[in-house]
């Protein structure tokens, strides 16, 4: 049996433009999931943290639903079987909003985690001061809790882009993945872009996580500079 | 005396038997002609056939009730099996998708890909197709009450396929104007349709008729376009190989089995709008020539 493969990479440069389009897509779905499941980790994780009642069970529901359950089932019940009840999401839409759901349920935990990891004496003197309990989350929680959240938050948010992966096919969204099967598929050269798609997810990954943790570092407590 | 007699007996009946069992098998495995080509090693090593199928495609590759694959590409791998070990069970399904079907075959995961797979010649630079074994047509699936048909009315509709199907290609190419919602299976975009996600399906007959058939809310217009052959897909430049496919091949031709398959494998009454898609001992069916002729527009 003959399994010389011949390598041909010319077809990623006819493809160059849809490529990059793919590129832009998958980014522009991360980074509005990632910006919106840190929304929902704060204020959930706060909720979750604090025990507000009802909204904290109601939480924790949304949480352990989406965690125990695959995103590839989470997608396409929000894009093909919620039509059956008359909400019908666009592709775009579908992407980042099933992503922001997944991120943000694993994100209340980091910060919940964190919110819970700042000592209760720091809150007391921050009621001490006269300040309300919003007050004194925005002032004192949020920023040392927040902190601690982050290495956590780093794997989420990471894992919210290489999700995109499975989401795009999923919701027939022309992202990187989509696009590399569909360029497969009419081409047949499976190495050259799987390989060209595992360089691009690579970078973006790497400098996600990269600002993520220069961000860290520029927010570290002062005692852990020390 | 007597124990002469039932050796006679016995052996008549085992000759009978044998002779019973010979007429009953495939001319081509049990009577091998010297003329034929043989084998490939490799296969006759492992006594078996590995052979990349559908699993979500009636009726040509599914699972039925009972769990079994099934279909008309699934009855040709048996084939394979009886040519090449005299029985119909010697071969190993592995479920492929339109998209993991290459994949599989130039990584050595499966011998053969019988997978419902249009020949393009982008894909024949990758693989080696067979000789042409069915043809699928493009159909248009649409809602029972639309009016849209294929030509300039596509502008400005959403039209789902696969993506990088011939459909995806000819859409981009011939329709700019239309806007494509690709998934990875027929299946997805079937259910993308029914969503009103969009206008129209395109894809093969095969697919559509059926699903036209048993949906009250679903038609085809009257459009064909793209007639594509199928192939099956061989190893790139694996020439024994390709010999073996292809001789079979005629034979099942030559016996017109593929119309017998094909009557076994779908529904009676759309047994008259797949007929002609199969090879005969009078019908041959051909690649398209050039690139061109593949995704020729009007």
């Amino acid at each position: 049996m003959t399994l010389a493969y011949d390598f041909q990479w010319s077809f990623i440069w006819e493809n160059h433009s849809l490529l990059l389009q793919a590129l832009w897509r998958t980014l522009e779905i991360s980074l509005i999931a990632i910006a919106g499941s840190a929304v929902i980790g704060i204020v959930l994780g706060a909720a979750r943290a604090a025990r507000i009642p009802v909204v904290s069970q109601l939480t924790a529901v949304y949480v352990e639903v989406i965690r125990n359950t695959p995103i590839l089932v989470q997608i396409f019940f929000i894009f093909f079987a919620l039509p059956e009840i008359g909400i019908t999401l666009p592709q775009f839409t579908a992407a980042w909003f099933s992503l922001m759901l997944w991120g943000g349920a694993f994100s209340v935990e980091n910060f919940r985690a964190g919110f819970e990891a700042v000592p209760h004496e720091y809150r007391e003197a921050g009621l001490a001061l006269g300040f309300s309990r919003l007050r004194t989350f925005i002032h004192v929680t949020l920023p040392i809790g927040g902190r601690i959240a982050l290495p956590a938050s780093i794997n989420t948010f990471s894992s919210v882009l290489k999700n995109s992966a499975i989401v795009g096919p999923a919701v027939a969204y022309g992202e990187l993945t989509h696009t590399s099967f569909r360029i497969l598929e009419a081409t047949g050269r499976t190495f050259e872009i799987f390989f060209v798609l595992g360089v691009f997810y690579l970078v973006l990954v790497w400098s996600l996580s990269a600002l993520i943790r220069l961000l860290e570092a520029r927010l570290a407590l002062p005692e852990e500079a020390r | 005396m007597k124990r002469v007699l039932v050796a006679t007996i016995v052996a008549a009946l085992a000759g009978g038997g044998f002779a019973a069992w010979s007429v009953a098998a495939p001319a081509g495995g049990a009577t091998p002609t010297a003329k034929l080509p043989p084998l490939p090693a490799a296969i006759k090593q492992a006594k078996r056939w590995r052979i990349g199928v559908k699993c979500d495609t009636p009726p040509f590759g599914y699972i039925d009730l009972e769990g079994h694959n099934a279909g008309y590409d699934i009855q040709i791998a048996q084939w394979f099996s009886r040519f090449a070990f005299g029985r119909a069970n010697r071969v190993t399904f592995t479920c492929v998708t339109t998209a993991s079907r290459i994949p599989a075959l130039t990584s050595g995961k499966i011998d053969l890909i019988i997978a419902t797979m249009t020949f393009t010649h982008a894909r024949a630079q990758t693989i080696d197709f067979s000789s042409p074994y069915y043809v699928a047509t493009g159909r248009l699936l649409v809602p029972k009450s639309s009016s849209l048909r294929v030509g300039g009315a596509l502008a400005g509709k959403t039209i789902t396929t696969t993506g990088g199907s011939i459909y995806d290609r000819w859409v981009t190419k011939c329709f700019k104007n239309t806007k494509l919602l690709l998934f990875q299976s027929p299946t997805l975009a079937l259910a993308a349709l029914k969503d009103g996600r969009a206008d129209g399906e395109m894809f093969d007959d095969s697919f559509v008729l059926g699903v036209a058939t048993s949906d009250p809310d679903l038609k085809l217009t009257p459009d064909h376009f793209l007639r594509g052959p199928w192939g099956i897909g061989i190893v790139k430049g694996n020439k024994a190989m390709k010999k073996w496919v292809d001789s079979r091949l005629a034979i099942l031709k030559r016996q017109n089995q593929f119309l017998k398959i094909l009557k076994r494998n779908v529904n009676p009454t759309l047994f008259d709008a797949f007929k002609n898609n199969v090879p005969t001992p009078k019908r041959t069916l051909k690649y398209p020539a050039t690139e061109e002729d593949e995704l020729a527009c009007g």
